[in-house]
């Protein structure tokens, strides 16, 4: 199972420091960071090697906690521990702030575009979710302030397809956010986490939500719209949500990211044992109840805590991870033969 | 404390009291000690229902008293572990009101205090939605209610709010043609929500403070006619009066906490106790009393000329009616222009809603409304930008406004829409009154006051705003 992931290089992406995320564009032809030492690199192949294009440096005066790209490739959001959200709009190799998302009361989490791009998210300590619009002349407004969860908002994600926000959170629970009227309304709760719930990753099709804990397992969920053949009872017009699996056993410490392949449907994650871990649905089971398989573990993949990790959107088994030591690492996944 | 949602606006949630009511790590207050010689030590034990006892080396039992802290003790030092929100709860209820009541019916003659309650023309209008009665019936019956308590007069809090309406009018008008004197005169938001105030104060200090309106919010006028003109017509000094509010909010709790309405001469405060409209429907509970059964009492009122049968009320909506009131009076006092009817145009959504005044294409007053924490953030962030193009902003925290109140009863069976539309039928079936026409209002100004925009009017109508620092202690951190 060590073979299944191979290391391709390293990059010491953000030196004496923290790199807490990662995030490709779109194409799959730049891979941002952003790290403890409050800048943001833009990563880009020159031949066999990776090399730094930009640094956007001027943006945050804190730690930068999460990056993410519009769904048009051309802006880049950035979360920061100093409560704003900066948003970078593309311009060859320069990036320019073009402008900064203030109001949360103190660490912006995490980040997230919608895939229409017209909308973001941004989540905080404050415990709030926050859905924003922005207009034809990239200006910003607040569309909704949502106080749902009863702790610090790790992570938030859209669904690939549909106006659906999920948040995860310190509070042990995942939510689900959809649009009613002229709100934001909390549509949904996910319980069966026994600790912080650190991120979460749509399925390719936006059926399945997997979710990753500081309880050291992975769950999926699945979604039951009202009428579903299989009976799972809704309540009013919103589709239910059950866990159909749980990953237990795997991971000796908390996990703290995952990521769903959209080519391969190939699980990753990133653990604070410093492992990275590769799961496969069996392609036999019961979509009710899917088994999922480890198709690689490769302890000691970082020297620290892996933070996050993060498939290539168009070349196949390319995954990037990255972690406490500063370091950014390239792996290509294989899966193993007879899975 | 087991997640349960804050009862406070959600722009209160997010602006983390504890600066404004400062937890820190020492609590000095149960710190008198009774030293008794030769004591030596002494062992604590815990019995079962939760009570100290204190055995010493003799083997002897002594019960231990409760440290007890008062609201007051905790604005007066800055030590307390207790956080903002339990102070401003527990300090501040049902029961606190039950205690003074009680107090009354032991105390000599010359220690009772006079017991006053201010209610609010929103709380009203819940509690005829629950009960199923007109408003005119609630407030006799709440009268009769409190009175029957041992509360001596009980008031309705849309008098007051004449002052308030009167005095931002007048406010706007001065700013408006005062524009060329300073960047800062426009736009002037409403200050009557304590909840986007402190909102403001916190997270905006500086900056936005001298947008703000001055004038006192309907709530802490109230305290004003109270504690200053009603004490002196009753020959009373001002903290022999208990004044209690019913509102439709727990922010409004922290707005009759400010140091600002507090008076150093008689150490008392203009508003002593705020009850919601829900802790109102709890008192009733407990007493085993429901309104509509009551017999109704006359109502009350502050000065013979203004005394009615009947509640008045504002037009303009349920949170004042700021927005209507000073548009028509800016039209006609800078323009000559009479607006017979306000025409509120919704925005991006409906708690944002703007109206104009135009003449022959120009746009002569540009007024909005932004209730509820997104729209708040949205009208900081223009004006931050230098883009905000309104001359006034009637701000709520509430979405939907006061009427929607955190305090408020909520629905039972029916959805909350629905219930919300109920109440606001029930609130807007209130005769209105121009405030400029109501007779007690202008022989208050004369002689109470002596006269409009006089000193004492400037000192007993309107207030001022404080940046606050954010607790950087790591105490004061939620982890």
């Amino acid at each position: 199972m060590k073979d299944s992931l191979v290391l391709l290089g390293r990059v010491p992406a953000h030196p004496d420091s923290r790199c807490w995320f990662l995030a490709w564009n779109p194409a799959g032809t730049l891979l941002a960071s952003c790290g403890g030492d409050r800048s943001v690199r833009i990563w880009g192949t020159e031949g066999d090697s990776w090399i730094c294009k930009s640094v956007l440096s001027e943006g945050h005066q804190r730690t930068v906690r999460k990056v993410a790209w519009s769904p048009c490739g051309n802006y880049l959001a950035s979360a920061s521990f100093d409560a704003t959200t900066c948003i970078w709009k593309k311009n060859q190799d320069d990036f320019e702030c073009v402008t900064t998302l203030e109001g949360h009361e103190n660490e912006v989490k995490s980040v997230a575009w919608a895939p229409s791009g017209n909308l973001l998210a941004t989540c905080s300590r404050d415990k709030s979710v926050w859905v924003w619009e922005v207009d034809e002349e990239d200006e910003y407004e607040c569309v909704s302030v949502l106080n749902s969860h009863t702790q610090d908002v790790k992570h938030v994600v859209w669904h690939p397809s549909q106006e659906l926000l999920a948040s995860a959170s310190y509070d042990d629970t995942v939510k689900l956010y959809r649009e009613e009227e002229d709100d934001w309304v909390c549509c949904a709760t996910l319980e069966g986490h026994e600790s912080t719930v650190w991120s979460l990753a749509f399925d390719p099709s936006g059926q399945r939500l997997a979710s990753c804990s500081d309880d050291r397992t992975v769950r999926i969920w699945r979604q039951y719209p009202p009428d579903n053949e299989q009976g799972v009872a809704c309540s009013g017009s919103d589709p239910s949500w059950k866990c159909i699996c749980t990953l237990s056993g795997f991971h000796s410490r908390t996990i703290y990211d995952v990521a769903w392949c959209q080519l391969t449907g190939a699980l990753a994650t990133a653990c604070g044992d410093d492992a990275i871990r590769v799961f496969e649905e069996d392609p036999s089971s019961d979509p009710q109840q899917p088994t999922f398989s480890l198709t690689a573990h490769l302890p000691q993949a970082h020297s620290q805590d892996v933070n996050c990790v993060a498939w290539n959107p168009k070349e196949q088994g390319l995954l990037a991870s990255c972690s406490d030591d500063g370091e950014v690492a390239f792996w290509k996944y294989q899966r193993p033969e007879g899975i | 404390m087991a997640a349960m949602a804050s009862p406070f606006s959600g722009a209160l949630q997010l602006t983390d009291l504890d600066d404004f009511i400062g937890p820190s790590q020492d609590c000095i207050k149960p710190m008198k000690v009774d030293k008794r010689p030769g004591g030596g030590v002494a062992k604590i034990h815990i019995e079962d229902d939760g009570s100290y006892f204190q055995v010493s080396q003799d083997g002897g039992t002594q019960k231990l008293e409760k440290a007890k802290i008062s609201l007051d003790d905790c604005l007066a030092c800055s030590g307390c572990v207790t956080s903002a929100e339990t102070v401003l709860i527990t300090q501040q209820s049902h029961e606190e009101l039950r205690k003074v009541l009680d107090a009354n019916k032991t105390a000599a003659p010359g220690q009772q205090r006079l017991v006053v309650v201010s209610v609010s023309p929103q709380s009203r209008a819940s509690l005829a939605a629950r009960f199923q009665l007109t408003p005119t019936d609630t407030a006799r019956k709440l009268t009769a209610f409190f009175k029957k308590l041992g509360v001596h007069y009980v008031f309705d809090t849309a008098f007051s709010r004449n002052f308030s309406l009167l005095e931002s009018q007048r406010e706007f008008v001065q700013r408006f043609r005062g524009q060329a004197n300073s960047t800062q005169a426009l736009p002037m938001f409403t200050s009557a929500c304590p909840g986007w105030i402190c909102y403001a104060e916190k997270t905006h200090g500086s900056f936005l403070i001298p947008y703000l309106s001055t004038a006192r919010s309907p709530q802490q006028v109230m305290g004003s006619l109270v504690k200053d003109f009603f004490a002196q017509q009753q020959h009373l000094t001002p903290d022999r009066i208990y004044h209690v509010t019913v509102m439709p909010c727990y922010d409004k709790k922290l707005e009759a906490s400010r140091p600002d309405f507090f008076s150093q001469e008689h150490q008392t405060r203009d508003v002593d106790c705020v009850v919601t409209t829900g802790e109102v429907f709890k008192l009733l509970e407990e007493e085993g009393v429901s309104l509509s059964q009551l017999e109704p009492a006359p109502l009350d009122s502050l000065c013979s000329s203004a005394s009615a049968q009947e509640p008045t009320s504002h037009r303009g909506g349920g949170s004042g009616g700021y927005l209507e009131h000073v548009f028509q009076h800016a039209a006609r006092e800078l323009f000559g222009i009479h607006v017979d009817e306000v025409t509120y145009r919704p925005l991006r959504n409906k708690d944002f809603q703007e109206v104009t005044l135009e003449k022959e294409g120009r746009v002569l007053l540009h007024f909005a409304t932004a209730y509820g924490f997104r729209n708040i953030q949205n009208l900081v962030q223009k004006l931050k930008r230098g883009r905000c193009p309104y001359h006034y902003v009637e701000v709520m925290a509430c979405p939907a406004g006061c009427l929607n109140g955190g305090g408020q009863l909520k629905a039972l069976g029916t959805p909350s829409k629905a219930l919300l539309q109920h109440v606001e039928m029930l609130y807007g079936m209130v005769r209105t009154e121009a405030p400029e026409e109501v007779p007690g209002v202008q022989e208050l100004y004369r002689c109470w006051l002596q006269g409009e925009g006089s000193e004492r009017a400037g000192h007993l109508l309107h207030t001022s705003y404080h940046a606050v620092e954010k607790a950087s202690s790591g105490l004061s951190i939620r982890w």
